[in-house]
């Protein structure tokens, strides 16, 4: 290790003289040379380890994600294995069947990677632009909450809501997003609503 | 009736939790054994061979003096209390001095180290540290607390580093694990010391924790992963491996203080040591050396590279 050699304490001119290493120090001078022959054929390659939590549900367990090239040097990196972090208080290194599957999920030809479009009476999906797809949602869930909100119920009393819609949010988001998601959602009235703020 | 039967389901049991205890004290009887025996399986394979068995005959040699020692004895009461009011290790290093258990150790263990096979360089740095008188001793180890080596005198400083192991490991032992407490990020919390190495362990109960191996009493204690053991910093951690080695020794790199340091998966190679297979790694501090990173902590068997 190249930790810092500081000057000679006492030993004075009795000393082993100027020897560089620890094998050296000790006589094993000759080997030391082989093994740093042996080892130049070798090469070193970057791997990462990165912090992250699973997309699966709300309940957000963390994992460690296994990666192969470094990013930050400009190289490709692709993920080679997925595990359960022990560190985390949610999960404490556990993962159910799912989360344990994530390397499948990540590389999954079939993976969601932009807003596809099946339409009425088609048998496929179509990909379709980002402002298409949040217009169009938009659309239809405006006309659906207008022809199918409750205002009041039977009796008179005003209960606001809206059952003929529901809304599915993420589980990897910070407090604030969460928080935002529930306002924004039960202020149309819909009820069937679920993100990580519930746990 | 009631439906309830003893397969109902409980999701908080999926999986094995993993509830790692923050130290691992060492024991002395059998933490130098086992260490030879490693360090004796790795010689044999590679280059390193001659090295690792003078190694494994050091180590046995330190087990060998254990017995008839005389018990080490936990700090009183008062100590612990001051140590753990000023968030202080629990183990007073400075307390060597005219520690007469120090001395004696160090004259069993040179003497128990004469009979090593070893090079003529080794045997004339035995002998000087046979016959240095107290004071020069404690001079070295004091030298040695600061994780530093002299560079015209390695081998004296690791004779008297070999002795330190058997002596602060013993002390180690008899604290008791539940008072031992964080003291900082790359410090060990029962004596101080330097980490050697981290490894992420497999142990029942404990999977996937990493824990930080001390340089000096052997203590292992438990770290978060992908974090710096050098500095504590978690920005910009890299791993690297030397290609088609299976991958369980890794360089971890820290983009923060430049340091970096070695952790082993004992998940993925359960025999591993953490001193024995460092020196067996010596090929990625050679591999290391040329990067841009300095490698922190004390491995004294590997000074220089």
């Amino acid at each position: 290790m190249n930790m810092e050699l500081s000057r000679r304490q006492f030993l004075g001119a009795a000393g082993a003289g100027v020897a560089g290493t620890a094998l050296g120090a000790f006589g094993f001078g000759d080997i030391e040379a082989a093994h740093a022959e042996a080892i130049r054929a070798f090469k070193l390659v970057n791997t990462t380890e990165t912090r992250n939590t699973c997309p699966y549900c709300s309940v957000a367990c963390g994992v460690i994600m296994y990666s192969k090239g470094d990013l930050k040097k400009g190289e490709q990196a692709e993920i080679i294995h997925i595990e359960g972090d022990t560190d985390h208080p949610t999960n404490r290194g556990t993962l159910c069947p799912k989360g344990a599957a994530l390397l499948d999920f990540v590389k999954s030809e079939t993976r969601l990677k932009y807003p596809m479009l099946r339409k009425p009476g088609s048998d496929r999906f179509e990909r379709v632009g980002w402002d298409e797809a949040i217009g169009r949602i938009a659309r239809l869930m405006k006309d659906d909450r207008d022809a199918n909100f409750i205002q009041t119920n039977g009796d008179g009393v005003t209960v606001n809501r809206w059952t003929t819609a529901g809304f599915l949010a993420a589980s990897a988001t910070t407090n604030e997003t969460a928080w935002e998601t529930y306002k924004v959602v039960r202020s149309t009235g819909m009820v069937a609503f679920d993100n990580q703020a519930r746990v | 009736m009631s439906r309830k039967t003893a397969v109902a389901p409980d999701p908080t049991a999926i999986g094995n939790v993993s509830s790692p205890p923050f130290v691992r004290l060492p024991d002395p009887a059998s933490l130098f054994s086992v260490r030879s025996a490693r360090f004796r399986q790795l010689a044999g394979t590679g280059e390193l061979a001659p090295y690792l068995n003078f190694l494994a005959q050091l180590n046995d040699a330190q087990h060998g003096i254990l017995a008839d020692l005389p018990p080490a004895e936990a700090p009183d009461a008062e100590a612990l209390a001051r140590a753990h009011a000023f968030e202080m290790p629990p183990l007073d290093r400075n307390a060597i001095e005219g520690d007469s258990a120090l001395e004696i150790t160090f004259d069993r263990l040179f003497a128990a180290a004469d009979a090593i096979d070893k090079p003529r360089a080794a045997a004339k740095a035995l002998a000087r540290v046979a016959s240095a008188d107290p004071a020069q001793r404690l001079a070295m180890a004091r030298t040695l607390f600061t994780s530093t080596l002299p560079g015209d005198a390695i081998a004296e400083h690791i004779f008297i580093w070999a002795g330190l192991q058997v002596h602060f490991t013993g002390l180690a032992s008899a604290l008791d694990a539940a008072g031992v407490k964080p003291v900082a990020d790359g410090v060990c919390p029962a004596c101080g010391g330097a980490p050697a190495s981290s490894m992420v362990v497999g142990w029942h109960g404990s999977h996937g924790a990493r824990f930080c191996s001390c340089s000096l009493c052997g203590t292992l204690w438990h770290y978060v992963r992908i974090k710096c053991v050098l500095c504590g910093s978690t920005k910009g951690i890299g791993y690297q491996e030397i290609e088609g080695h299976g991958g369980f020794v890794k360089a971890e790199t820290c983009d923060t203080c430049h340091g970096w340091s070695k952790i082993f998966y004992q998940d993925k190679a359960p025999g591993l040591d953490p001193v024995a297979d460092d020196v067996a790694s010596l090929g990625l501090d050679l591999l290391m050396r040329d990067g841009p990173y300095r490698r922190g902590g004390f491995a004294p068997l590997l000074a220089g590279f």
